[in-house]
């Protein structure tokens, strides 16, 4: 398994080098659940990197700690041990006072569903985590955004107002509104029709084409983890494959192999 | 259903507790009020069935009913004792006399009593009474006094010591012959009481040749109504021979009846803060049943029918109100003992030997505590049972119920009903005004109550409005506020019951206040006023106008006397006698018709507005029943329209009043300095006249403002003070309101926590919120409490409270301290929002 991507550029020559280029770099992860017989280990030695600018889809059946990988990486949950680089900077061993700063200024985040704050308009969420960090967003930024998810007309409506679709369309506005240095996405599409989802799909894979976003996305959905530019696949904790530039009927046939 | 209800109560243990706390702070203030009276009605049973032992009859004067001021009695001449003796059957027999004596400390300061009075009487060896002697010897001589046990222990009185005693006469010195007990107990109710022999008795008490009462003892063998019909023998028409044991049992009945007054006092208190209860468990069972929506549907889709789902949420009611109801009656012996202190502290001291609890305050603090929680537990279960099944399989919670015009309809309704009857009763003239203006005042709050929710969110987007400024958290608590009015509504209103009361007495006070400054400015026109000091009730000796008038600074005196009446309708009032010529002088009393000067024997002085509801005017006579003299008829022949000064609607003169009442003692005294002599000058003299009276005041006209200030501001905050549970019960509810919220919200405040906000914030935004809701709480409470002062107020004028006195800063005052409160009350709530744990929250179902 090789610990650095195959996507072009220079190959990493030092460890400070390859920190610096990387967005997440995690070291050998161990997340282990309960004590004694009972422990269950979510993760076991999980270790990757996702250089800057990349679309990473991870993916594996239920029970396979890919949605673990996912929190342990966003500093939202605590590691049995391990450690992880967010830019550069250890967030493993963050008090929480700080992971909570790390949240709301490098990390964006789209959860399946109950993305937004059902009291705040969609303006109001999308700038929600710069309002709580009291920084102002870049205008134009925002502007971009909201031209790009098609909302304009829709920005003073509260969440119960907008459709499942326009909902993680705001969601998505949210998460990269304050450019951060890496995007978390728990199974964004899980509850939108096929339509939908691609459309969010595109969007997502637009920001990393055009303004060098940086995404990891969990999805046990293969259409929706070839809009990545590789995927690794999870199982029992450790990761059992990974893929390059991947296309929906070939990650089909690996989930069949890795299956069987 | 019943293992269901079991289940889910204990599956909600927090929200359970807080359900249960506002029923147990209710049913213990209930329990406790109970507890309290029951224990100082038993103290006084205690007290007064020991009193009499070793007597067995008391002759004395006949009395046409017991007036709460004493001296109901006339005396009996000194030499019926003689008579008495030589009655077959009787052991011994002596004269006893009962008067104001009150003792002087060592540093000359009056003893004072937490309203306990201060007696004198006769001390006599047979028959052996229930006083007895525990050091030193009996009083004998012109020189000598006996001092109770608990006075001399209190203030360091020996045997021999030399001390003044202030009597209706003079004040005097004695020395201490010996020191005097009940038995075991050392004073009566906290009454101190000074002895004399009999000679001295009838020179302190003023009363030469007479005694009040002969207490007799019979010979063994004789029974006691053998005896009495034996001694009324010998009795003149209108002296009595009465049962000791049935006297004891009526002095223990006169003083338990003054002080029903205050046990109904303390039952309103209570009433109040279960009232305000029944909000905070109306809103606990509301909300728990909308978080349970889910829960009940899919109860429902299995099968169970919308009866029994509304029978699961009563069944949890009944669980909650006996538990809490129990614990309630438990806490109740803490709250009587509270009240004891707290009540102490504002100087009313209560007689207690043991905490008593009578059947009656368990099954009454019991029924009420459970029936209140049921009748909360109504509406919600109710709408339980309207819960579809298919709420079983939507995603989302349902949004808040909209607001029916239905009950904007009903809550108008039911607000006009309330006022109406409030004002029927301030204004009105039936019934009994007191129960009828309670009733009207619950009716307005719960209608108001009703229509809180209509302006709940706006009213709370615009109390947050300034909270803008605090960003984020700020805009949020706004936000949170105003989503779910009815919510934010109920409990709000527990607040603004409580604090609509705070700010009716506290408009009440300073309206009194305001209203007896101007009449003090307006009619007063007496340099000094002489009065005593303190809640205790004691007296002036006529002798200290009598010195006063002597000095040559000095042009006018005019003492007033207090008594007490019952008209031919059997209500009792207090009368005013006084000297008409001086009194005329000192004051300004109004009068309309006829005049005060002309006043003269068996002619009576009316308030105006009395004589009309009467019926009657200058030349009518008026039937006053006196207690040691019987029915008088007297003869109306002036009407005054300004009794603030004298208190009451009826002026006799001083030779009326003394023909008619056997003490001799004033209880106000204006004095007028002569024209050309400095008020200062003047108060050095008649303050060295004063001087051997420590328990007397000397007041010019801004110390007596300063004084009844003083005295409205402590009977306010004793109020405040007992409203105090209430607002704590109010506060709770805040307390449990967001913390239910913050239960329901737990995805969301994990996905604010997710994006960044930090603990710090989230606690804010649950901060502002509740400072959000006591404000508004705060706000509706002032305006309804400002509504029932001006009416209150405004039905109070012809009682002398003619001035309305708003104070609207203290007021304002208020809104910021309910703001404090809310911070308070959010503490536990705010820190469990902040604590959640972040993962969890988010992927909480």
């Amino acid at each position: 398994m090789s610990l650095i991507s195959n996507r072009p550029g220079a190959p990493a020559s030092s460890a400070q080098d390859l920190l610096s280029r990387a967005a997440v770099v995690a070291v050998d992860l161990v997340k282990i659940y309960g004590e004694g017989e009972a422990a269950v280990r979510a993760l076991d030695g999980v270790s990757l990197v996702v250089p800057k600018g990349t679309f990473t889809a991870i993916m594996g059946p239920s029970g396979s700690g890919k949605s673990t990988l996912l929190q342990c990486l966003a500093a939202l949950d605590d590691l049995t041990s391990g450690k992880v680089f967010i830019g550069g900077a250890e967030i493993s061993s963050l008090e929480e006072k700080d992971r909570t700063r790390l949240r709301r200024d490098k990390v964006g985040f789209i959860f399946q569903a109950f993305n937004l704050i059902p009291t705040l308009d969609a303006m109001e969420n999308i700038t929600l985590p710069m309002n709580l960090a009291r920084t102002s967003p870049d205008k134009k930024w925002l502007d971009y955004l909201i031209q790009t998810v098609g909302l304009k007309d829709r920005l003073h409506h509260l969440p119960g107002e907008l459709s499942g679709g326009q909902q993680q369309r705001v969601a998505a506005a949210r998460a990269l509104a304050s450019r951060p240095e890496i995007v978390f996405a728990d199974e964004p599409t899980g509850n939108l029709d096929s339509r939908r989802g691609q459309e969010l799909l595109q969007f997502l894979r637009r920001t990393v084409d055009e303004f060098n976003q940086t995404i990891v996305m969990v999805t046990h959905d293969p259409f929706a983890a070839s809009h990545a530019d590789r995927v690794i696949f999870l199982a029992d904790g450790r990761v059992v494959e990974e893929m390059v530039d991947p296309k929906a009927d070939q990650i089909l046939d690996l989930i069949k192999t890795l299956e069987s | 259903m019943w293992k269901l209800t079991i289940k889910n109560l204990k599956a909600r243990k927090l929200r359970l507790a807080m359900t249960a706390l506002a029923v147990v702070l209710g049913v213990g203030f209930v329990a406790g009020t109970f507890v309290l009276t029951d224990t100082m009605n038993s103290a006084f049973d205690n007290l007064f069935s020991d009193v009499n032992d070793g007597l067995d009859v008391i002759v004395r004067a006949e009395s046409e009913f017991e007036s709460q001021l004493g001296g109901s009695r006339q005396p009996i001449p000194e030499s019926l004792i003689e008579t008495v003796r030589q009655v077959d059957g009787v052991q011994a027999a002596a004269g006893n006399i009962q008067g104001y004596a009150q003792f002087v400390t060592k540093d000359g300061e009056a003893v004072t009593t937490g309203g306990a009075p201060t007696l004198g009487g006769a001390w006599y060896d047979e028959p052996k009474g229930s006083l007895v002697i525990r050091d030193g010897k009996a009083p004998v001589g012109p020189d000598q006094v006996m001092v109770d046990a608990a006075t001399a222990d209190a203030h360091d009185f020996k045997v021999g010591d030399r001390i003044t005693v202030i009597t209706q006469v003079a004040p005097r010195t004695f020395e201490v012959s010996g020191i005097a007990g009940f038995g075991e107990v050392d004073s009566l109710g906290g009454a101190t009481l000074a002895t004399f022999d009999l000679p001295t008795s009838q020179e302190v008490f003023n009363k030469p040749g007479v005694v009040d009462s002969i207490d007799v003892a019979a010979e063994s063998g004789v029974s006691v109504d053998e005896l009495r019909t034996r001694i009324r023998r010998v009795l003149p028409d209108g002296v009595e021979a009465a049962d000791a044991q049935a006297v004891a049992a009526e002095i223990a009945d006169t003083i338990k009846e003054a002080l029903g007054f205050f046990n109904i006092a303390l039952l309103v208190f209570a009433g109040i803060s279960l009232f305000v209860g029944a909000f905070l468990i109306f809103n606990t069972f509301s909300i728990t049943v909308a978080q349970r929506t889910r829960e009940f549907a899919l109860l429902r889709a299995l099968g169970a029918s919308g009866r029994q789902v509304t029978g699961a949420v009563f069944l949890e009611a009944i669980v909650i109100g006996i538990i809490a109801s129990a614990v309630g009656i438990a806490a109740g012996f803490g709250i009587a003992l509270v009240l004891q202190v707290l009540l102490g502290a504002f100087g009313i001291d209560l007689p207690s030997d043991g905490l008593v609890f009578l059947p009656r305050t368990g099954i009454v603090a019991a029924a009420l505590g459970i029936v209140v929680t049921l009748v909360s537990a109504i509406a919600p279960a109710r709408r339980a049972a309207k819960i579809s099944p298919m709420a079983a399989m939507r995603e989302t919670a349902p949004k808040p119920p909209r607001f029916s015009p239905r009950r904007t309809i009903a809550g108008l309704v039911v607000t006009l009903i309330g006022v109406g009857v409030l004002f029927g009763g301030l204004f009105g003239d039936f019934g009994e005004p007191a129960q009828l203006v309670g009733a009207g005042a619950f009716i307005t709050f719960m209608g108001v109550a009703v229509l809180t929710p209509l302006f709940a969110g706006p009213l709370a987007n615009l109390v947050g409005l300034p909270m803008q400024v605090m960003r984020m958290p700020g805009k949020l608590a706004r936000r949170n506020a105003a989503r779910n009015p009815k919510r934010t509504a109920a409990t709000a209103a527990a607040l603004m019951i409580g604090l609509a009361l705070v700010a009716l007495v506290t408009i009440m006070g300073s309206s009194i206040k305001a209203s007896t400054n101007k009449v003090l400015d307006e009619s007063l026109e007496a340099d000094f006023t002489v009065a005593t000091g303190g809640f205790a009730p004691s007296f002036i000796s006529p002798q200290v106008a009598v010195d006063i008038a002597a000095l040559p600074e000095v042009s006018v005196v005019a003492p007033l006397r207090l008594g007490q009446f019952r008209r031919e309708d059997k209500n009792s009032f207090f009368v005013v006698g006084t000297n008409p010529a001086t009194l005329d002088e000192v004051t300004d009393l109004d009068v309309v018709e006829g005049s005060l000067r002309s006043l003269g024997d068996n002619e009576l002085l009316l308030y105006r507005q009395t004589a009309d509801d009467l019926g009657i005017g200058l030349g009518d006579t008026f039937g006053m029943q006196f207690a040691s003299t019987g029915t008088e008829k007297l003869k109306v022949v002036g009407l005054f329209e300004n009794k603030s000064l004298v208190q009451t609607d009826y002026v006799i003169s001083l030779s009326t009043y003394e023909a008619n009442f056997p003490e001799k003692v004033d209880f106000q005294v204006f004095v007028k300095v002569k024209d050309g002599v400095s008020t200062a000058v003047a108060r050095k003299s008649i303050e060295a006249v004063m001087e051997s009276y420590p328990s007397l005041n000397l007041e010019n006209q801004a110390e007596t403002k300063e004084k009844q200030a003083d005295q409205v501001n402590q009977l306010l905050s004793l109020v405040t003070a007992m409203l105090g549970l209430a607002l704590v019960i109010a506060l709770f509810g805040i307390t449990n309101t967001l913390a239910l919220s913050v239960f329901e919200r737990t995805r969301e405040l994990g996905l604010l926590r997710a994006v960044g906000m930090s603990r710090r914030q989230t606690r804010r935004m649950v901060r502002w919120e509740a400072v959000i809701i006591s404000i508004i709480g705060a706000v509706l409470g002032l305006g309804i409490g400002v509504f029932f002062g001006w009416a209150l107020v405004k039905s109070l004028e012809s009682e002398g409270i003619s001035e309305l006195t708003i104070p609207y800063l203290q007021l304002l005052g208020y809104v910021g301290a309910a703001g404090l409160a809310g911070v308070v009350a959010a503490l536990f709530p705010a820190r469990r929002a902040a604590k959640l744990n972040v993962l969890e929250a988010i992927s909480t179902e």
